[in-house]
This record gives C-alpha cells, structure tokens and sequence, in this order.
C-alpha cells in the first residue's frame, strides 16, 4: 500500500514536470493565432475564440521572411554538412589508424569544449571582419566547420565496429576511402544521421555568434529576427513574437519528432567514457 | 618505420588536418591573441594597441562591480546544477528503479524543449512569468498570492534566467545521467532491497558512486556548458541589469568587448572565466576521478 502511494507521488510529480515542458510550446502556438487584446484578456483559452493568422501575415509584410528563413537554412545546411564530413574523417582516423601524438591531438581536440565563446569572440569577430565576411551569412558558417562533440560521438560508435573486420579488408589490400565508405560508414549511418540532426538543429537555434556578425535585416537569421520582438515587458508585438517562434521552433520540432529514437539513443552515449 | 607504416601515418594526419585546421584557426589561434589582447588598452578601431602589462587584470579585480558578477556566476552555478544536475540525478534513480515505466516516453518528451531555440524559450517565459498579465500571475493572484517583478528584482532576476535555460538544457542532461544509472548493476540494487536498505541509501550508496563516471561528466558540462547558455536569456530578457544584478562573467566580457569596446578588460575576464574552469577541471580530476567507478 505505502509503496503504491509512493508510486502515485512519483507518478504525479513527472507529470507536472512533463506539463511544464509542453506547455510553453501549447502557449506559444495557441497565442501565435491570437489577437494581442485576446491574448491579454483569454489567457487561458488554449483554442483562441476567434483564431487569426494576422500575426503570420505581419512578419511576412514587415519583414523579408523568406530571405531570412532561407539564411538560416544555408548556415545550418553548410555547417551541417561540414561538421559531418569533417567529424567522419577526425573520428576514423582516431579509430583506425596509429601515429605519434594521436592520444595528446585527442586531448587537445576535447579540451576546445573548455574554452568559453568569450575567450574566442573578439579574435574570430576581427578575422571575420577583415576577409570582408562581417554581416555576410558566410561569415557565421565560416569558423564552425568542425565539431569536437562530433568527433567525439563518431569515435565512440565507430570504436563499437569489431576491428577484425577492418583489419581483414586492409589485408586484401582495400584503400581506406573505400572502407570507410563501403563498410565503415554504413555500419554507423544511426549516429552520423542524428550528430548529422544535432548539428543543423544547433545552427539554426544559434545566436551568440549570428547576433555579433550579422547587422542588417536582409541577412538576419530567425533567432536574431524574433530577438527584434523582444522586450522584458512583454510588449505590444507579443503575438508576433509568438508567430516568429513558431515558424522558428517548427523545423527542429519536426526533424526531432521523426529522428527522434536515434537523437536520443545517440546522446545517451555521449556520458559514457571511453 | 617502413614505408607502409609511414604511409598510414601521414594519411592519418591528413583525415585529421580538416578539423585540426578549423580549430587551429578559430579556437587555438583566438586563445592565444586573447591572451595577449588582455595586456593591451584597445577599442577594435584604434591603429596602435597600448601595452599596460597587468592593469586590465587589476582593473578588473579592483571594480566592485566584477566582485558583484562573480557572486552572480556563483549564484547562476549553484541555481544550474540543482536543476541540471541534482534534478537529473535523483529523477533518472526513480525512473530506473522505482517506477521503471515509460522511460522512453519521459525522454522523449523531456528532452523536446532542447531543440528549441533558447531566444525562443526567453520569450515565452517573459509571458508565462509576466508578473501582471502572465498566466502564473493570474494563478497566483487568484490564490491571494503575487510573483515579484523578477526582472527588476535582484535574485529573482538570476533564479528566473535559470529556469529558462533549465527548461532547455535538463532533457539533456537527463537522457545522459539516466543512461548512466541504468548502466548500473541490477543485482547489486536488488540485493541492497532485499535486506531491506532504504531508497535513499541505495541512491546515495550504490548508484551515485557507480555512476559516476557519468555523473561528473554531466557535473562539469552543466558548469561549462550552462554559464555559456545562459548568456542568451541574459542578453534578450536582462541585458545584465537591473544594475548587473543578472550579470555573469560569460556577459562582463561580451559587454565590455561590444558594448564599452575595452577588448582588454574583456580578454582579462575572458582569460579568468577560462581560468576558473581549469581549476575546476583539475579539481575534478585531482579528488574526484580517483574514486570514480568505471564500467568494464
């Protein structure tokens, strides 16, 4: 009986906390399709009593929203897919290969996760600035082509592949492109996809880095758009607000809706050692 | 060496040199001229930078105001890792070992707010929280009780930018901390109930030590990672204020690096932000690795 009662409090209690993940997002979603004087006066009606989809027409006029959604597809794209090829080659070559100073290069290589943004920031703001790339999208993907995490959880799968059947396909004499490509990266698809996932969803909910180099409008991302909405009053633009984090929150929302096992399954590994 | 053991070396190199060169030139060379932009007096536009040997740094460590940041970080730690870390921890224990029903579910679902943009996170909390018209203020008036006007309010401010941050960072935390409690041996706990030793003794005496590999794993990246992510909140709801009051050394060197244009008070603080997690890290692995449980 006590046991059960237990269980109940337990039960109880993730389920607040479940609530208290989700709701901000129904709220979001719910107020996006409201009127700002609805929003105020029907705080708790979930279904708004007269939707609009002003909110959306709004950001479409006032902004270039087009522009700026496909800006920050191409840096999440472009850094997406230059984290993946870079980690895949970093990750094999620590797996499968023996040279002097790989264990210290290893190190090193982790040891970037330590060094704060802000340690960073003035340096690469300079650069960017000087190759004329200031304000520029090129200018954000530019200094995230590599990724340690990546690297790291690649490794980590890759380590998991029995080397003996490396080590067979060396002897008859395969050249390493072709096992990483015919054996090697279909047998770790799983974890390439959702590092592959992580890495756009990251990008594309980027901001330190997006709001140092990007000034005008026409070049913004979504994040540094809906940034423009903000104010700690709460303001007369909230339902636009809200409009733009939907439209900013959808894209990852669904990727990770689909992808969502292997994400998950993918960043338990992470913790682990090896 | 022969020459086939050459060949494997220099093409191991060469799979490396992509990301050694990204981090070369964003991450290592950055470092270093941060380093040596914190003995200088410069604004970013200036022709000729100044060298002031140690005056960034005693500048820094004389302003009461860096003194009033630094508690703010202590305050933000402590505010993260009970929500990121504590939390996780306990949760994950009760899910593998007492409930042990719909992990998969919790997961999926705690970990969701972790794709969403924290700019995102920022503004709907600056609703839900609103202390006149948000939905918590309206339950709370109802109940005959008010919230502060956190964003004004000192304390407040930093817990309020706290559970934001948490709000995107504990799924996180938690799918890994669980992976790592699970990961501990069944027996041993079946054992421990059998003769009848309480929960919390389990949890504090079995899964705790053999779980922490993953522990502090989580432990230092909370530390890291959190002071970094709750820049965002801070920059988009705060901007530092009311009068520093939600202020962390993460935001100092970004506000004196593009907002004052001092790049050298900023790389002063940037190089004790990285120094104080150096001592972290070496704290860590000084007291705490040695007792670690590894698996295998």
């Amino acid at each position: 009986m006590k046991t059960k009662d237990l269980q109940l409090g337990w039960h109880t209690l993730l389920a607040v906390i479940v609530f208290l993940m989700l709701i901000p997002i129904v709220f979001a979603i719910s107020n996006s399709f409201k009127t700002l004087q609805d929003a105020y006066n029907t705080v708790f009606q979930v279904i708004p009593l007269s939707p609009t989809v002003q909110n959306y027409i709004h950001v479409f006029q006032k902004l270039p929203f087009v522009r700026i959604t496909i800006n920050t597809f191409l840096i999440a794209a472009t850094v997406t897919l230059f984290k993946t090829l870079t980690s895949v080659f970093a990750a094999y070559s620590f797996v499968y290969f023996d040279f002097k100073g790989k264990g210290i290069l290893y190190f090193v290589m982790l040891s970037t996760m330590f060094i704060p943004f802000t340690v960073t920031m003035i340096p690469n703001y300079l650069m960017i600035s000087k190759i004329g790339l200031r304000d520029n999208i090129w200018g954000v993907a530019l200094p995230q082509l590599a990724d340690v995490l990546g690297i790291f959880l690649l490794r980590q799968s890759m380590r998991g592949i029995p080397k003996a059947l490396i080590e067979a396909a060396r002897l008859d004499n395969i050249k390493h492109l072709k096992i990483m490509r015919d054996i090697i990266i279909p047998l770790v698809r799983p974890s390439i996809i959702s590092t592959g996932i992580i890495f756009f969803i990251n990008s594309w909910n980027e901001y330190v880095w997006p709001v140092l180099i990007l000034k005008s409008k026409e070049n913004y991302t979504l994040s540094l758009a809906l940034q423009m909405y903000i104010s700690a009053e709460g303001g007369t633009e909230f339902t636009i607000a809200m409009a733009v984090s939907v439209m900013t929150m959808i894209i990852p929302l669904v990727l990770y809706i689909i992808f969502q096992r292997y994400i998950i399954n993918t960043f338990a590994m992470s913790g682990i050692k090896g | 060496m022969n020459f086939e053991d050459k060949k494997q070396s220099i093409l191991g190199y060469a799979f490396l040199l992509p990301s050694l060169l990204v981090f070369a030139v964003f991450m290592f060379y950055p470092l270093f001229y941060t380093f040596y932009l914190s003995f200088f007096d410069w604004n970013m536009v200036k022709p000729v930078k100044e060298f002031v040997g140690l005056a960034n740094y005693i500048a820094v460590l004389k302003d009461p105001v860096t003194w009033k940041i630094f508690g703010n970080t202590v305050l933000y730690l402590v505010i993260l890792l009970g929500f990121n870390f504590v939390m996780p921890y306990i949760l994950s224990f009760i899910l593998s070992n007492i409930i042990k029903k719909g992990q998969g579910f919790y997961k999926a679902v705690f970990f969701l707010p972790s794709v969403i943009s924290l700019v995102v996170g920022s503004i709907l909390y600056i609703w839900i929280l609103n202390p006149i018209s948000g939905p918590v203020a309206i339950i709370a008036k109802f109940l005959g009780l008010s919230i502060p006007f956190w964003s004004k309010t000192e304390g407040w401010v930093i817990a309020v930018l706290c559970i934001i941050t948490t709000w995107k960072t504990f799924g996180y935390n938690f799918i890994i901390i669980l992976a790592g409690v699970s990961g501990v041996s069944t027996e041993v706990i079946e054992a421990a109930r059998l003769d009848n030793v309480p929960m919390w003794k389990i949890f504090k005496d079995i899964v705790v030590p053999m779980s922490s590999a993953t522990g502090i794993y989580v432990f230092i990246t909370t530390i890291v990672q959190g002071l970094q992510y709750v820049f965002t909140p801070i920059k988009v709801v705060t901007q530092g204020g009311p009068n520093y009051a939600s202020s962390n050394m993460i935001y100092m060197s970004y506000h004196e690096a593009f907002t004052l244009y001092r790049t050298g008070t900023s790389a002063a603080v940037s190089v004790m932000t990285m120094l104080l997690f150096i001592i972290l890290l070496i704290l860590e692995f000084k007291f705490v690795e040695k007792g670690v449980y590894y698996e295998n």
